[in-house]
């Protein structure tokens, strides 16, 4: 047996995943239209960027704890850095400040660069500085500078959009104490609730993915997306059959799935 | 430059992606000999990125001192120093008192105290989250005093079913919602790591084109 033990259904179903979100995309660059539900908190980063506009003050960013090149943290921070990128684009386009907290080491060169192509896009280069990205040592250190900054400058609106730990509660709470508008997004389950508390919108564990879709706006964005909500009624169909099997004794369906 | 944007970044995830998914599956020696190359392989990429990201802090607060950068400035002395004094004494010894004193006596008791401060933001932030403004909110109003009264000693004093109700509202109560959650992230982090082999994931290498 080439395939290891234990490991057949998994690999029929992530290869079926796979089948599923190709011929999705390709439905889409045939013409079919499959949307992606409206995502508050997306919506809500041109109204952040304008209400600093407005009162001319900055927005700041933290795009969560962690290694980019982690398995725990790395596509969350991945995704709240393409965020970033519109973010930028919008803050560009309006003359805001963007100022960036970021303990990431490694994913420094990646928010740099992503915040100057979006300032280069919008045609402002030039407002691009350095100096708006802080780099800060350690999750702790990153807390006590924040919340200085939140006090000092008074930004308007704040999002903190990647991998969050026991920092969230501490910084949303020190923007809305400002009375900041702020926009948070993470999968870290334990954390959500927090940032539901205390910021205006919240991304909820996948919708952090799929509002990194929603920005990238492509075929091959969305229609691993549009996939998705087939595999999740897939999942629903056999959770619902174990249901109704494991109380008969019928232990087929887990036998299966334990192949 | 560009070519490492357009062509390289685009398939050599896809590569690494399809030997290490395939090693994971499929019981082929060779395939396992060249996984664990590709894994040693993170293992160098990612201590290259920590001394670039050492360089990037050092050059980063070199400048805010040299440019004597308002406001700033004078903590990136502080970490400057630190970081060169904590580094050298490593080198000499990581396992000497004064590594372990200063990690300890100073680092430990520094991050301890930034992480007591979250108690008290964590009452701010129950006390809008617990304001009885809807039925909803009140719901959570009710399960929150029930689990602050089952943690708390006094909880049983007062009544004895306020650990046996928590205990449920901390189990079966919360568990599958828990569950259905986490499995739905994990529908979500498949469809990123899809994306990203696939190359249609390029928001973050530099804003997209």
């Amino acid at each position: 047996m080439i395939l290891k033990e234990g490991r057949i259904v998994a690999f029929v179903l992530l290869f079926g995943s796979f089948v599923l979100y190709y011929m999705f995309t390709k439905m889409i660059q045939q013409g079919k239209a499959f949307k992606i539900r409206t995502l508050a908190a997306l919506e809500a980063l041109p109204e952040a960027v304008g209400r600093c506009a407005e009162m001319g003050k900055p927005i700041f960013y933290m795009p969560g704890i962690g290694s980019s090149l982690s398995l725990s943290s790395g596509a969350y921070i991945l995704a709240g850095i393409t965020i970033l990128g519109r973010l930028a684009g919008f803050a560009a386009k309006a003359g805001v400040k963007l100022r960036l907290f970021t303990v990431t080491i490694d994913a420094m060169p990646l928010i740099q660069e992503t915040i100057k192509n979006a300032y280069a896009i919008e045609g402002k280069v030039e407002e691009y500085s350095d100096d708006d990205i802080e780099l800060i040592a350690n999750q702790s250190s990153l807390v006590s500078r924040y919340i200085g900054a939140v006090q000092r400058e008074q930004p308007a609106a704040a999002c903190l959009i990647g991998y969050l730990a026991y920092e969230s509660v501490v910084l949303s709470e020190a923007g809305n104490i400002i009375g900041a508008m702020q926009i948070s997004g993470t999968v870290n389950l334990y954390q959500i609730p927090f940032l539901v508390a205390s910021t205006d919108y919240t991304l909820i564990m996948e919708e952090l993915f799929a509002a990194a879709a929603a920005v990238s706006g492509d075929a091959g964005a969305v229609g691993p997306i549009a996939a998705e909500d087939v595999i999740k009624f897939v999942s629903l169909g056999i959770m619902i059959l174990g249901i109704v099997l494991a109380p008969l004794g019928i232990t087929f369906l887990v036998d299966l799935l334990g192949l | 430059m560009s070519f490492i944007k357009s062509t390289a970044f685009k398939y050599i995830p896809v590569i690494v992606f399809a030997v290490i998914i395939a090693d994971y599956f499929f019981a082929i020696a060779s395939l396992g000999s060249l996984a664990e190359i590709l894994r040693q392989f993170a293992v160098v990429i990612s201590n290259i990125a920590l001394g670039l990201g050492v360089i990037s802090l050092l050059r980063i607060h070199g400048k805010n001192v040299q440019r004597r950068l308002e406001g700033r400035w004078q903590y990136s002395i502080v970490t400057v120093v630190t970081f060169v004094t904590v580094f050298i004494l490593g080198i000499i010894n990581a396992n000497g008192d004064q590594y372990t004193w200063a990690f300890n006596h100073v680092y430990t008791t520094l991050q301890q105290t930034m992480y007591a401060s979250t108690g008290f933001f964590i009452v701010s932030s129950a006390y809008r989250a617990f304001r009885a403004r809807n039925i909803d909110a009140a719901l959570l109003l009710i399960a929150g005093c029930i689990v602050v009264f089952t943690n708390a000693p006094i909880g049983e004093v007062i009544w004895s079913g306020f650990p046996v109700i928590g205990d449920w509202l901390l189990g079966p109560g919360q568990l599958p919602g828990y569950r259905v959650l986490m499995l739905i992230a994990g529908f979500g982090t498949i469809v990123y790591a899809y994306r990203v082999i696939t190359g249609n994931e390029r928001g973050f290498f530099g804003g997209g084109e």
